[in-house]
């Protein structure tokens, strides 16, 4: 099974204020063993939401509205997508995760083709799979 | 530039954690899907389930503490992202407007961290990532 882990904004995050030294090599540290362990797909971090953007669609308007965004709590500062067999693994690794206090992370899982079943017609669901084979991260 | 559009549908937050997909939608968003492939810009997508069946880890005091899924409290919650690689935020802009998302829907466009963005003292802490990232078979754009 897939999981996008979400990393929430923090006041730090969204402010651009820098990690330090240490935290970066303890993260770097933890995404080694994710790796070792065959278990990371993929990880980002974000630009603050105050350089970022968000598109309304209204019928066929969309109007653009400039970051930063309120509600910082539900914001995503960066991710991970990783794979394990199940929703309690991905529990366990992210849990060993070197975030600080008041920190907080959110574990999802990734929709698969086979999930949608007839609902996706077969040349949709081919095209899915290219798409993301296409994609280039790893499954 | 990398950026990530993240599809935020609102009411996705209290989603069952069973989902019926409307079929017109799906063909639609595989249309603009195959169109940012096209174009060569796209890198990756996926599609969450929804945060009903999903759980968050805090770290409170420094331990983690699970909590599951639903949270009364979330009043906007991730449903996708599609993440592009693109010259400008202006070029992410037009392919976010060109999505075919329902009423409900933002698209919230943020830029990815490169390396290059941080000071150098930074970007010796982190030296490892990209050999992660490559390791693991992620498209750098």
């Amino acid at each position: 099974m897939r999981f996008m882990v979400i990393v929430k904004a923090s006041k730090d995050s969204e402010a651009g204020v820098m990690p330090t030294e240490q935290m970066l090599n303890e993260m770097g540290a933890f995404n080694v063993e994710l790796e070792k362990a065959g278990v990371m797909l993929a990880g980002e971090g974000l630009h603050p939401s105050s350089k970022g953007k968000r598109i309304r669609f209204d019928g066929t308007k969309r109007s653009v509205i400039d970051g930063p965004f309120a509600e910082t709590k539900e914001l995503v500062a960066g991710f991970w997508v990783i794979q394990t067999k199940s929703m309690d693994e991905a529990v366990e690794w992210m849990k060993r995760a070197p975030f600080r206090e008041g920190e907080e992370i959110e574990i999802r899982r990734v929709f698969e083709v086979e999930e949608f079943g007839d609902s996706l017609a077969p040349e949709y669901r081919e095209q899915e799979e290219r798409l993301r084979a296409a994609g280039g991260y790893r499954k | 530039m990398r950026f990530m559009m993240l599809m935020i549908p609102k009411g996705y937050e209290s989603a069952p954690p069973k989902l019926e997909l409307p079929v017109d939608r799906v063909e639609a968003m595989m249309k603009y899907n195959e169109s940012l492939q096209k174009a060569g810009v796209l890198l990756a997508l996926d599609g969450l389930h929804p945060l009903s069946s999903g759980a968050r880890v805090s770290f409170a005091g420094g331990k983690p503490k699970v909590t599951d899924g639903p949270y009364a409290e979330a009043k906007e919650v991730l449903g996708g992202y599609w993440m592009i690689d693109v010259r400008s935020k202006e070029e992410a802009i037009e392919w976010a407007k060109r999505c075919p998302a329902a009423e409900n829907e933002v698209i919230e466009i943020r830029q990815v961290q490169e390396m290059s963005d941080f000071p150098e003292d930074v970007q010796r802490a982190a030296a490892g990532l990209p050999e992660i990232q490559e390791k693991v078979g992620q498209r750098r754009g």
